[in-house]
Parts: structure tokens; C-alpha cells; sequence
């Protein structure tokens, strides 16, 4: 599969191209900014040599300065729009790569979601995929424009001085291999700088973690100052390093620099006549201070580019942990067959399943699922009844074996039913986003929750979980069983539900469990509550990845 | 939107109200300051005068050479101007650097001393606000808030300052020869200034406020998906989710839209009223120059100084549009640990404590339920009990009370007769003792974590409590023994050393009261009668409580007390 070989840099190359009209757009903008420019300094050198030498006077210049007026304004259009151009790309861009990442959650499933943990995912969805602004809105623009602006002002020169024109060229050897040199500077600045940095937050958010230890030990004072003194000596530790690093960076600043002075002199030095070598004889005011003023021209497109030289390192730092995950295996969902039969659910012939760190840990498995089935499995933790459940919601693929399922609205309920950061309503509607209030609270009262209901400061609105109202497990729980009557699904899985409950809620659940049993729905639960084993009318054991039918009644 | 009702005058304040403190912080390295001020000033004015010069010197070669071309003889003296030139040449690049490096360390320097003020805030959060952070991703933007009031130094403070003194420094120079010029020049700069500062921070100021808060109702989303991906793709609501993410992240798109064109505007802006006040100084000076008052290459050395002076603005749009943001990282940051910590005024009785709870009830303020409900209970000096209960029963509400991080809502909790929380932490830590569920091993060596239990404990003291919990044998078998790092959370540990180096630490200790949540989870079986062993030696004549899923057979025999909580109520174990 393609997709497995994607690396970071083929990514953003990918993303790139979504974008590409915008973006060239923008480096064309950018580009004619700059040849504005090249016409107000060369303008400039004109009218002054014009007011200097040739002793005109201004309203004698006034349409030539009326143009250059025109220049700066368009310049200044120019830049808005290859700046906000630009913007729109990096927007869309990072708005496509972020629906890419949410997909591929979906398509990892729940199963290999709960071996990883959801807030480092999420970072990934959200502060790496931000992390890629800079390079789209700024750096990628950039390095198009420093490809052409440079080129272009070395032309110019060359028509007015090509003495000056070739010393541009050697101080700027290649601009490739320049480009080169900044680059493994800035990366050097910037990786010296994130190791130093990490390793201070490090040392920092371990004490901050282990803060209730420090007030149980009575050390809050000296880890204090333990934290000043480590952040000052990783401040000396990495000043060492950025003295060598910053070089780099002080290298092109001198190149600038002397440019321009050089170019100062040879233009001074040939118009007093100094010089009569090359083109030195015929320098005037005009083109020797064109020249100049153009030298550091020449030098700020790299110079910009040098400066977004971090967003680079930083958007292929987010992407190469953003590869890592869209080259995660997804689950197989087009190996999953319809049955043949209206009757029958799901069919599992000779199933297994295998991960690749843990070896088979289910199957060979054959099952049939009726529509109206009550089966209950049991057996012992790591047995495999979780895998087994996860299959017949389809959030895994078989390994082996023929797997046939059909895909109708089902409910899931396992030990620890999510709530998402949201109104008790919100949570609701997870079931069912077309339901009103009255099937709502409808679903509430027969789960047993009316009365918290009551409770609640904004009622239905009432914001729960973390940023809310902190609801106790067996209130989750009850939410859960909310859920799956406001659904009203026919195919109901279980996974544990009445593991770690209070004795209260396990009653109500066991209840709600008999009652769906007694109207005919589909029912398959993983548990060992023996009310809901002898409700059952089919009884499996799940041993070491092998299934056993203990009952089977008709 | 709330904040664009706001006046600026309220705009202004808030965001004073929530720098100032950070910026106070600042005053103090103000000598730091100061000379990496000058030195970005010196840097900048290095490269105008460069520009400057160098205009004036091909501009003074080209009249002079005209000049010895008709006859005239003329004199010009090539190699002051050309010294100067070299002079600035070098010295832009050597102030740079040294700006750069120099500033830099300032900025570390702040950081530890950012750092070391908000670790003092949070020293005095108490077990509810601690519980509260932990459940979060409140950590991560902890950091990120503190540096973006680290970068408040080198992009919000210094740029402005800098560029006004080098609209100063400029006018004034031009005022030499052209006083009108620079007076009307430096008006309009300034006037480009307070736009670029303030107006541009004005403009962005809602957008960039919200930006964090943006990404968090984003996050929060994405995290749904996740944790509930099992029901949404089983109730088919997949679909319903995505809606609202896309929806929210459109709305955080379009903010980040508006504060882009703010900046583009700013930007452009420079590059208009530069551009323009450039070709009013070559009319204006073309006019003087005309008349013969003003010499031509006074004229090009100012329109070459002023041709370089967009560059001290650049910074300034994108640091000010975000003020927004740094103002909302110092006002979370200053939200931190805002109530009043209690008086430390009592003190523990030398002798062994008991313990007394009475009608305790504590609710923490995001729960409907109340953690604990009339709780009562007493422990005489000495004695042992066992409280059994689920996992969110309120357990760790009642050991945070006993020790004293956590203030009961209702009723009385006293340990030898005094409130926990009015103990000073030093006495509380070493007379009242916790082995939390969750231990904490800190970044450093093996040594390090266990004189926390006791910084004074001699090398053999370590060994022995090492030998009780029945790990000497594995530290001496290490290359670095006691020296040995244990990672990152004891990441370099498993669970049951973990507990262990955690049980040998309160071993060095000599408290009254001892408090284990869950002594032997995660131990083996076979080092498990080790450890209660030496641990039941340990704890005779101590006041102590065993936290327990289950009771325990390893420990019952001395135990005289049994309960059991659940859902926050106390009633006898069973």
C-alpha cells in the first residue's frame, strides 16, 4: 500500500500540492513586491542624481515620482496579499490534514484507541497539526520567491554594473550551497535549542507532577529552589552551545554587511575616477547608487528565508509523528461480508485474531448470532471475550477465518462508558441526534436518573464531566443505559457492564438488562453476573481463545 | 463578541492588570534589560549609518569627481568616510551577534525566574485543585503558558523600545541639517508607531485571547471522538460528531483568519508609510537642494537612513496582535492558587496522636455528590484500622484531610488535637506520613528519591530500609547502585519496585501517624510477606490506617478497627 511509505517530507509535499495554486500565487506576489521594490530603489537613485547632479528640481520630477508613489502602494498591496494568501493556504491545508488524522481514528477503531492514550492523540490532532502553519504561510512561499527574486535583482545589476553583479555572485557563492549553510545552522540553533528546552520543562513539570509528594515530604521550599537552579544551569549549558551555533546566523549578517560596504567603496572609489578597470569608468551617481541600494536586496529574500528556517524544522518535527500514525494498519473493513440470510446477525467461521505484540488471543472461532439471541459468555479475564465483542461490533478485523456481519444501529455499553465534554443532553444525543426532549427524559427516568436530573442546576443543559458537574461511576454507568434506551437498537453488546458497580446501580443495570431480553432485542454480554448468565439463552465460555456452548436452549 | 464592546480604556487596563506582575518580575533584571536594548539599538543603528555613509560617500565621490572632470580642483577625504564604512560594516555584525547571544541568556535567566514564581503559587494548591490539574492536559499548557510570557520580553517589551529609540535617534540626526524634514519625518513615524503597537494590538486583542481557549474547545472535541469512538461508531453518530468538530474548527479558523490580516495589514502599512515618507524627503530635500541650501550628499545620507528604518518595525505587528494571547497566558497563570492559604499556627503535641473525625463532610465544588458524608470516626494514639472501599469511595479525600492538604467543607478533623491543615508543612510531613496509591518518583537518582523520606539519612540507613523492602540484593547488582537515575516518573522501574522504593523512603522516617493507600499493590507474592513483616515491626505503637480494596489477612492480626466506605459513607467492614 501506498500508504505505508509515506514519510514526513512526501506528506507535506502532498499537502503542498492540495494548496498549490494559492500558494504560488502568493510567491508570485511576493516576487512582484519585491521587482516594486527594485523600481523605488532604482527610482530613487534616478531622482536624486537627477536633483543632485543634472540640479532639477522636484515639480520637474513630479510624474516619475508619482510612479514610485504608485509602486509603494502596489508594493504594499502586494505584500497584504501574499500574506493573506498565503494564510488561506496554511488554513486549508492544516484544516485537510486534520480531517486526514480524525479519519484515520475512525479507521484504527476503538480497539486500538484504548491502547493509546487519547490525550497524546489529540495533541497530535490539534497542536502538530498547528505546527505546520509556519512552514506552509511562510517558509514554503519563501523558498519559492528566494529561487527567483535574487536572480532577478542580479540581472538588474548586471545591466548597471557587471563588476558588482559578479561580486554579488561570489558572496554569495551558489546560493544553494548558502542556503545550505544557514539552513544547518538554524537547524543546529533550533535542535540545540529544543533539546536544552525540553530537558528544563522536563525537570520542571516533574516536580510540578509530584507536587502533592513534595507536600506530603515537607520539600515544596527546596524543590523551590531546586527549580531556579536546574533552569540556570541548563541556561549555562546551552549558552555554550548557542555561542557556536549562532555563528552561522552572524555569517550571513556579514556577508550583508560587507556587500554593501564594498559595493560603497568600489562605487565611490570609480567615481572619483580611482578605478579604471571594467565597467568602473562609466559609473554614475545613477547606477552606483542603484547598485548599493540593490546589494541588500539581494541578500533579504535569503535572509527572510534564513528566519522562517525554524517553521521547517518544527512542521517536519509535528509530521514525522503525524506519519507515524497514518501509517498505522487500519482495520480491514471491506474483508467484513454481508449474510446471506435476513435472520442471521453474525457468522464467524474458524475466526481468529492476533496482534503483533501479544501472539492469538482469540480463536480458531466458530459462532453463529441469530436475530432475538440472548448470549451471555463468560470465562477469565484475558480470555479473549473483549476481542470477541470488539469483532462483532466490527472494530477489529479477523486475523483468519471468514468473518460475515450485518451492520445495523447496535448499542455498545462496556465497564467504562465515555462521556464527552458536553451537556447531559449532548451526551444523550450521542445515542440518537435526532431525539427531543421528551424521549430524553424519557430515557433518563427508566435508566434511574430522574432524580439527579432534578439535581441539576440547568437541567438537561447542565454541563458534565471534567469541565461540569463530576458524575460518580454508577451515575456514568446509568447514563450509559440511557443511552441505549434513547437509541432503541435491537442489537445490544455488553462488555462487563456490571463489573466495579455499587450494588445499587448493578441491580438497575442487571434490570434494564432482563427487560431488553424480555422484548425480543438481540443481546451478547460479556459477563459473569449470574442473574444475567441464567437470562441467557445461550451460554458460552471463552477459554484461552476457544468457545465452548455450555446451553443452548431453543 | 464580549471583548470588541470593550472600551480600549478597559481593554488597556486588563491587560495590564494581567502583565503587570510578570512585567514587575521583569524590573528586576532591568540592567539586563537595558544593555540588550542598547545593543539591538546599536545593531540597528549600525546598519542605518552603514546605509547612510555609504550614500553620502558615493554621493560626495560622484560631485567631487565631476568636479575634477570640469577643472575644478576639489579635495575629498576618502579615508575617514571609508574607515566609517568598514566601521559599520563589522559593527552590525559583531553587535548582532553578541545581541543575539546576550539576550538570549536573558531570556533563560527569565525563564528560571518565571518558573521558580509560578512553582511558588503552586506550592500552595491544595489537594482539590491538584486533583483538578491532574485530570486535565493542564500541565502541558502550564509550560506553554510560561513561555509565552518568556517571549513577552524579547517581543513585546524590547521591540517597541528599541524602535522608539531609533526613531529618535534618526530624527535627531536628520535635524542637523534638516530640522523641518525630520520633525515632519519623526512625527509620522511615531504616528506609524502607536499604530503598529497599539492599534494593531487593539485590533487583534479579541482574536488572539481566544486563541488558546480555541484550541482547548478543539481539543476537548478531538478527545471525544476518541475516548467515545466505540458509541459513535456503534450508535452511527459518527457523522453527528463530526459536524461539531468541523463546526468549531471553522470558528477557530476564521479567528486565526482575522488576526493573520491584522498582521498583514500592519506589515503593509510599514511598507506604505516608509515607502511614501521616502519620496516626500527626496521632494522635500529635491527642494532645498534646488534652492542651494542643502548640500547633495546630506540629502542621500538621510533618504539612505530612512530607507533602512522599516526594519526596526517589522517586529512590531505580529508581537502586538498577539498581546491578546500573553495576556490570557498571565491571566490563567495569575488565576493560579488565588485563595488565601491557612494560618500555620498550631502545633503538634510531642507525644504519640490520635486521631479524630467527626461529622465530616466534604463536596468538592464540581461534584453534586459529596466526597465524604458525616464520617466519624476516633483512633486512639497507637491503634490500627482498615477502611475498605471501591476506587472513588473517598478514600484519598479522607487521607488528603488527615494530612492536612485538604480542609473538610462540614465537621472536624483533628490529629493530636490540632487541625492538620494549620500545621506547618514541615512538622505535618514528618509526623503525619501517606503512602499515596499513586507514588510519585521524581527525575533524579535512586538516593535522591529516598532521602526525600530523610535528607539526613546516612548510606547505611539507606541500605537497611532498602533490605526491608527487599530490594538491596537487585540495587546491588546495578552498575550505578544508589547512583542509579529511575527515570522520568520511575519510569526505569517496575510498578513493584516502584511501591517499594516508595515503602523504603517512609521507612527512614519516624512518624506518628502512617496512612497506606493499598501497601502491597502491585508487590509480588513472594516479596509480599517480606515487606508486611518488616513493615508490621515498623508501624508498632504508630497511630496507622490501611486503605484496602479488600481486607487483608497479612495485617488483620494487629488491627482493631474495620470499616468499611462506600459512595463517601463510613459503616463497619465486614
Amino acid at each position: 500500500m501506498t500508504e505505508q511509505s509515506l514519510t514526513a517530507r512526501s506528506w507535506l509535499k502532498t499537502l503542498a500540492t492540495l494548496e498549490r495554486r494559492r500558494l504560488y500565487l502568493a510567491a508570485f506576489l511576493g516576487v512582484l513586491a519585491g521587482v516594486q521594490t527594485v523600481i523605488i530603489v532604482v527610482g530613487v537613485a534616478w531622482l536624486v542624481e537627477q536633483l543632485v547632479v543634472f540640479h532639477q528640481t522636484p515639480h520637474q520630477l513630479v510624474s516619475v515620482l508619482a510612479l514610485l508613489a504608485l509602486c509603494v502602494i502596489g508594493r504594499g498591496i502586494c505584500q497584504w496579499g501574499q500574506e493573506i494568501i498565503s494564510l488561506e493556504a496554511s488554513l486549508r491545508i492544516r484544516r485537510y490534514a486534520r480531517r486526514q488524522m480524525l479519519d484515520k481514528f475512525w479507521a484504527l477503531g476503538p480497539v486500538w484507541l484504548a491502547y493509546h492514550q487519547s490525550g497524546a492523540l489529540a495533541t497530535q490532532a490539534v497542536e502538530n497539526i498547528e505546527a505546520l502553519d509556519g512552514y506552509f504561510s511562510r517558509f514554503y512561499t519563501q523558498l519559492r520567491i528566494v529561487s527567483l527574486l535574487p536572480l532577478l535583482i542580479l540581472c538588474v545589476v548586471l545591466k548597471l554594473d557587471y563588476l558588482v553583479a559578479i561580486f554579488l555572485l561570489i558572496s554569495a557563492p551558489i546560493i544553494p550551497l548558502f542556503m545550505a549553510l544557514v539552513g544547518m545552522g538554524a537547524e543546529r540553533v533550533n535542535r540545540d535549542q529544543f533539546a536544552a528546552v525540553a530537558r528544563l520543562s522536563a525537570h520542571f513539570l516533574d516536580r510540578v507532577r509530584g507536587m502533592a509528594t513534595l507536600q506530603l515530604f515537607g520539600r515544596t521550599q527546596s524543590a523551590h529552589k531546586d527549580v531556579w537552579w536546574a533552569t540556570d544551569d541548563y541556561r549555562q549549558l546551552s549558552m555554550r552551545t548557542l555561542r557556536l551555533a549562532f555563528l552561522s546566523s552572524a555569517v550571513l549578517e556579514f556577508f550583508a554587511s560587507v556587500a554593501i560596504a564594498v559595493v560603497a567603496m568600489y562605487v565611490g572609489f570609480g567615481l572619483l575616477g580611482y578605478i579604471d578597470y571594467g565597467p568602473a569608468a562609466s559609473l554614475t551617481l545613477f547606477s552606483g547608487l542603484a547598485v548599493l541600494l540593490l546589494a541588500p536586496e539581494f541578500f533579504q529574500p535569503l535572509r527572510t528565508l534564513s528566519q522562517h528556517y525554524h517553521d521547517r524544522a518544527t512542521a517536519l518535527g509535528a509530521a514525522e509523528s503525524l506519519v507515524t500514525i497514518l501509517n498505522e494498519s487500519s482495520i480491514q473493513r471491506h474483508a467484513v461480508i454481508e449474510p446471506s440470510n435476513e435472520s442471521i446477525i453474525a457468522v464467524l467461521k474458524d475466526v481468529s485474531v492476533e496482534y503483533a505484540t501479544r501472539g492469538q488471543v482469540l480463536g480458531p472461532v466458530n459462532l453463529t448470532v441469530q436475530k432475538g439471541d440472548i448470549i451471555a459468555i463468560s470465562g477469565p479475564s484475558g480470555s479473549g471475550k473483549s476481542t470477541l465483542l470488539a469483532l462483532l461490533a466490527g472494530f477489529l478485523s479477523p486475523s483468519n477465518g471468514v468473518l460475515e456481519l450485518m451492520s445495523p444501529r447496535y448499542a455498545w455499553l462496556d465497564q467504562q462508558p465515555a462521556l464527552l465534554h458536553g451537556s447531559l443532553a449532548d451526551n444523550l444525543r450521542l445515542a440518537n441526534p435526532e431525539a427531543d426532549t421528551a424521549a430524553m427524559q424519557w430515557a433518563l427516568d427508566q435508566a434511574g436518573l430522574e432524580a439527579l436530573l432534578s439535581q441539576l442546576p440547568d437541567g438537561m443543559e447542565t454541563l458534565i464531566g471534567e469541565r461540569g458537574i463530576g458524575l460518580s461511576g454508577g451515575q456514568a454507568q446509568r447514563l450509559a443505559l440511557a443511552r441505549i434506551y434513547l437509541s432503541e437498537a435491537n442489537f445490544i453488546l455488553l462488555d462487563e457492564p456490571t463489573a466495579s458497580l455499587d450494588r445499587d446501580t448493578e441491580k438497575v443495570v442487571v434490570r434494564a438488562m432482563l427487560e431488553w431480553a424480555a422484548q425480543g432485542r438481540t443481546l451478547i454480554m460479556a459477563t459473569h453476573h449470574p442473574a444475567a448468565i441464567s437470562a441467557a439463552k445461550r451460554h458460552l465460555d471463552l477459554r484461552a481463545g476457544r468457545l465452548e456452548e455450555v446451553r443452548h436452549e431453543a | 463578541m464580549k471583548h470588541e464592546a470593550r472600551s480600549s480604556v478597559k481593554m488597556f487596563s486588563q491587560t495590564l492588570d494581567a502583565l503587570s506582575p510578570w512585567i514587575a518580575l521583569m524590573v528586576k533584571r532591568r540592567r539586563r534589560f537595558l544593555v540588550g536594548a542598547l545593543l539591538i539599538w546599536l545593531t540597528l543603528a549600525a546598519g542605518l549609518s552603514l546605509l547612510g555613509l555609504s550614500g553620502w560617500f558615493i554621493t560626495a565621490c560622484a560631485l567631487a569627481g565631476i568636479a575634477l572632470l570640469l577643472g575644478i580642483p576639489s579635495r575629498l577625504d576618502v579615508y575617514v568616510p571609508g574607515g566609517g564604512i568598514r566601521f559599520f560594516a563589522l559593527l552590525r555584525t559583531v553587535a548582532r551577534y553578541i545581541e543575539r547571544l546576550y539576550n538570549h541568556d536573558t531570556v533563560l535567566r527569565l525563564l528560571a525566574d518565571l518558573r521558580y514564581r509560578v512553582f511558588g503559587q503552586l506550592m500552595q494548591l491544595d489537594e482539590a485543585e491538584l486533583r483538578r490539574h491532574r485530570a486535565s492536559d493542564w500541565l502541558g499548557r502550564l509550560t506553554a503558558d510560561i513561555d509565552a510570557l518568556d517571549n513577552l520580553y524579547l517581543r513585546l517589551l524590547m521591540p517597541p523600545v528599541v524602535s522608539l529609540l531609533v526613531i529618535v535617534g534618526v530624527s535627531l540626526f536628520i535635524a542637523i541639517w534638516l530640522p523641518g524634514i525630520a520633525l515632519v519625518s519623526g512625527g509620522i513615524l511615531f504616528i506609524l508607531w502607536i499604530g503598529l503597537t497599539y492599534g494593531v494590538g487593539r485590533l487583534g486583542f479579541a482574536a488572539s485571547h481566544r486563541q488558546v481557549a480555541d484550541q482547548e474547545v478543539l481539543r476537548r472535541f478531538v478527545v471525544d471522538q476518541l475516548q467515545a469512538s466505540a458509541e459513535l461508531i456503534a450508535y452511527r453518530s459518527a457523522a453527528w460528531h463530526r459536524l461539531q468538530v468541523e463546526s468549531h474548527e471553522e470558528a477557530a479558523l476564521n479567528n486565526q483568519r482575522r488576526l493573520g490580516k491584522c498582521v498583514a495589514l500592519g506589515n503593509s502599512l510599514i511598507s506604505v508609510v516608509a515607502g511614501l515618507l521616502l519620496l516626500g524627503v527626496v521632494w522635500g530635500g529635491g527642494l532645498l537642494v534646488a534652492e542651494g541650501t542643502l548640500a547633495g550628499p546630506i540629502l542621500v545620507m538621510a533618504l539612505l537612513t530612512l530607507l533602512g528604518v522599516n526594519e526596526v518595525f517589522v517586529q512590531l505587528p505580529g508581537a502586538f496582535a498577539r498581546v491578546g494571547g500573553s495576556v490570557a497566558a498571565a491571566e490563567r497563570l495569575n488565576g493560579l492558587g488565588s485563595a488565601a492559604p491557612l494560618l500555620k499556627e498550631q502545633a503538634l503535641p510531642p507525644q504519640e496522636l490520635d486521631i479524630v473525625v467527626q461529622a465530616v463532610t466534604h463536596r468538592y465544588s464540581s461534584s453534586m455528590m459529596p466526597a465524604l458524608e458525616n464520617v466519624t470516626f476516633q483512633l486512639a494514639a497507637g491503634e490500627k484500622a482498615i477502611i475498605t472501599g471501591h476506587s472513588g469511595a473517598g478514600k484519598s479525600t479522607l487521607a488528603a484531610l488527615l494530612t492536612g492538604r485538604l480542609v473538610a467543607s462540614q465537621g472536624e478533623v483533628n490529629v493530636g488535637g490540632c487541625l492538620p491543615a494549620a500545621v506547618s508543612e514541615k512538622q505535618r510531613s514528618q509526623r503525619i506520613v501517606l503512602l499515596t496509591q499513586q507514588v510519585d518518583l521524581f527525575d533524579a537518582s535512586l538516593e535522591d528519591n529516598l532521602r526525600l523520606g530523610n535528607p539526613d539519612a546516612s548510606e547505611e540507613a539507606l541500605w537497611e530500609v532498602l533490605e526491608a523492602v527487599a530490594l538491596d540484593t537487585w540495587v546491588k547488582s546495578l552498575p550505578h547502585k544508589l547512583e542509579t537515575p529511575v527515570g522520568e516518573r520511575g519510569q526505569q522501574l517496575s510498578g513493584g519496585q516502584v511501591r517499594r522504593v516508595a515503602l523504603a523512603r517512609l521507612l527512614l522516617m519516624d512518624p506518628s501517624v502512617v496512612i497506606l493507600d493499598e501497601p502491597f499493590a502491585a508487590i509480588d507474592q513472594a516479596t509480599v510477606n517480606t515487606v508486611a513483616n518488616t513493615l508490621s515491626h515498623w508501624l508498632e505503637g504508630r497511630t496507622t490506617i490501611f486503605f484496602m480494596h479488600h481486607g487483608s489477612s497479612l495485617l488483620t492480626q494487629q488491627v482493631k478497627h474495620h470499616w468499611h466506605l462506600s459512595a463517601g459513607k463510613l459503616g463497619p467492614g465486614n
